[in-house]
């Protein structure tokens, strides 16, 4: 829920419940000041009849009352209490029944008691009270019109600056050397935030710059003495007169330094993937580099004895070819290395998926870690990148990549 | 042939330098850009071997000159960076080929020479040595001028040899450049083994000599005897 939503939620809640509590107490009260107006003026109309009797030793007569309902009963009763109450009245002009307020006295005259029962139109109070609800729901009404207005347009204003704001940050690109528009305005928690958010960008892209660059350099500096390990053996192996055992330590230096030169250009790859830094699309035919890449492992297919079960239909994509000819290079040389002899090996492609399958140990690898990086079988020879990288390719261009072992066969399945 | 290594890592200059000293090459060096503008201002080169990261610029630079200047020596670029970019800039202003660090000498050997060969234009096109020749633009062998069917496997390995003689040239180094750097060592040392069996039994079934000899089994060389 945004927040301008919510906002208004809540003070609409609150200014409604608080009217709503305002109008009843204001209900009553006006309701009260009205009926103690009308009792006082029937507790005067009482007393001039009182004086009126006293004055002229006789009862008024009704027209003397205008619209007023008098009666006169002649009771024995020497003493009643004043009362007022709620009852009906009936309005003589109009002929219609109309709520009304009464009072009961007793009038004494020559000795004699009379019980006296004015009774008075309510209509015009009610009227009032009705007036005055009206105007105030009326009030109430412009009053949420006018807040749920002011509340959109105004305050969505307010907060304009903390929208572009977030607008900007959504379209953050690490790599792209583009400064925040700061916001404009003069709410100082805006222009702070603008201002904390724009230092931080600034120093997270140099934090990124320095850590390329770090790359860049540490690739360098990892791979020049490497470069010098490989030329000193060469020249080393030149000499001829050493004893075996010495040739056979210097081949395993050869392979541990042809390991860790891999090692070193795949992770630089990974990072390179990671922080999107490799951008040359084109459109391939991923059947034809399939068959290619095939071909090129038939040696090593051929000296497996594996039976190669090709399915290839067309698919086109827009992919990195170097990104590419990896991808392939890892999944093949993996079912083929992983393979056992005169094992099979299925390649399908179509429209929407890829999919790889052979033979090979005869239980499940685990799909949690199998992408992980180091993971590797305990026969493997490889850097134990090689399906981390694959993934991450995979991830690269929102294809999808999953393990599965399915009639003994390891399968691994890219949607495109 | 003569080269000029601008390389600022000693030990790789120095072991370069070693490596291709022999056989009439005469092998300059020096470790920065200045002494490199120098030295070409100076000399005439056949190849030059180029750092791209060197303590006092670019490499770049260097390739810039030759253009500038009109010079003919055949540029390869020796580099940490594997980055595309470089290789394509590289490759665009005058360079020959692109080698990444880490690197066997005798691939470098290999790539120097082509480039010469290249360069030095034998009009024919023809690789000889001694008794084989070689059509490099047809890909056919001949020995005694009796032509024998090579695989690409055994041709590729013939003109490496060749480019190396007299040289130990290790499996592992064989085993990058036939196959690059993707599969693991040791499937293809089987491979590199039955390829140089079958290349020493063809040329001998060709009245040819024996050239090729395993070096306790670290490698092979290929040397006239």
């Amino acid at each position: 829920m945004k927040l301008s939503a919510q906002y208004n939620k809540t003070s609409i809640i609150i200014s409604v419940s608080v009217l709503f509590v305002g109008a009843i107490i204001y209900f009553f009260t006006i309701k009260y000041i009205a009926r103690s107006q009308l009792d006082n003026n029937l507790a005067e109309e009482v007393d001039g009849i009182v004086h009126y009797v006293k004055l002229n030793q006789q009862l008024p007569k009704q027209v003397d009352f205008d619209e007023d309902q008098v009666i006169f009963i002649k009771t024995d009763k020497k003493t009643l209490q004043r009362r007022f109450f709620d009852t009906v009245y009936s309005n003589p002009k109009e002929r219609k029944v109309e709520a009304g307020r009464g009072v009961t006295s007793l009038v004494a005259l020559n000795g004699d008691y009379y019980k006296t029962t004015i009774i008075v139109s309510r209509e015009d109070t009610e009227y009032l009270v009705q007036i005055i609800g009206v105007i105030t729901l009326g009030l109430v009404v412009g009053l949420l019109l006018i807040l749920s207005l002011a509340n959109r347009y105004f305050l969505n204003g307010l907060w304009k600056p903390f929208y572009d704001l977030l607008q900007q940050i959504k379209i953050f690109n690490i790599s792209e050397d583009k400064n925040f528009k700061l916001a404009k305005g003069k709410i100082d928690e805006f222009i702070e935030l603008g201002t904390a958010i724009d230092s931080m960008s600034a120093r997270v892209r140099s934090d990124y710059q320095n850590l390329k660059h770090f790359t860049d350099n540490a690739s360098h500096e990892m791979l020049t003495p490497l470069a010098v390990i490989t030329s000193k053996l060469d020249i080393v192996i030149q000499h001829e007169k050493l004893p075996p055992e010495i040739y056979e330590q210097i081949e395993d230096i050869y392979i541990a330094t042809g390991k860790l030169s891999r090692l070193n250009q795949t992770l630089l790859l990974l990072t390179k993937i990671e922080n999107n830094l490799i951008d040359d699309r084109e459109f391939l035919d991923m059947e034809i580099l399939l068959a290619a890449k095939i071909k090129l492992f038939q040696e090593l297919i051929e000296a497996k004895n594996i039976s190669v079960v090709e399915k290839l239909l067309v698919k086109r994509v827009s992919a990195s070819e170097y990104l590419m000819d990896i991808l392939l290079n890892n999944l093949i040389s993996n079912a083929i290395r992983h393979n056992k002899d005169y094992g099979e090996l299925r390649i399908t492609i179509d429209d929407k998926e890829m999919l790889f399958q052979n033979t090979g140990t005869p239980t499940a690898l685990n799909k949690e870690t199998i992408f992980e990086r180091f993971k590797k079988g305990s026969k493997s020879e490889g850097t134990g990148l090689g399906l981390t990288l694959v993934e991450n390719i995979c991830k690269f261009y929102g294809w999808e990549i999953s393990y599965d072992y399915i009639d003994e066969l390891h399968s691994f399945k890219i949607v495109f | 042939m003569k080269l000029l290594i601008i390389e600022d890592e000693r030990g790789l200059r120095e072991n370069i330098t070693t490596y291709f000293n022999e056989d009439g090459n005469i092998c300059e060096s020096c470790s920065d850009l200045g002494s490199a503008m120098d030295k070409l201002a100076m000399y005439e080169y056949d190849c030059i071997l180029l750092d791209i990261g060197l303590p006092d610029g670019e490499g770049f630079a260097v390739l810039d000159y030759l253009k500038a200047k009109m010079k003919s020596e055949s540029v390869i670029i020796i580099s940490a960076r594997n980055s595309l970019d470089d290789k394509i800039r590289g490759l665009n202003i005058g360079a020959d080929d692109y080698l990444t660090k880490p690197f066997h000498l005798a691939e470098l050997k290999a790539r120097v020479v082509a480039v010469f060969r290249r360069k030095t234009g034998n009009s024919k096109g023809m690789l000889v040595f001694n008794e084989i020749s070689i059509d490099l633009q047809g890909r056919t062998v001949a020995v005694n001028d009796i032509p024998i069917i090579l695989t690409r496997k055994e041709y590729e390995m013939l003109i490496y040899f060749i480019a190396n003689k007299g040289k130990v040239v290790s499996k592992t180094a064989l085993a990058e450049h036939l196959w690059g750097d993707q599969m693991d060592m040791h499937s293809q040392f089987d491979f590199i083994y039955t390829h140089i069996k079958n290349l020493r039994k063809k040329i001998l079934e060709a009245n040819g000599a024996d050239y090729l000899t395993s070096v306790y089994g670290i490698g092979y060389k290929f040397a006239a005897q």
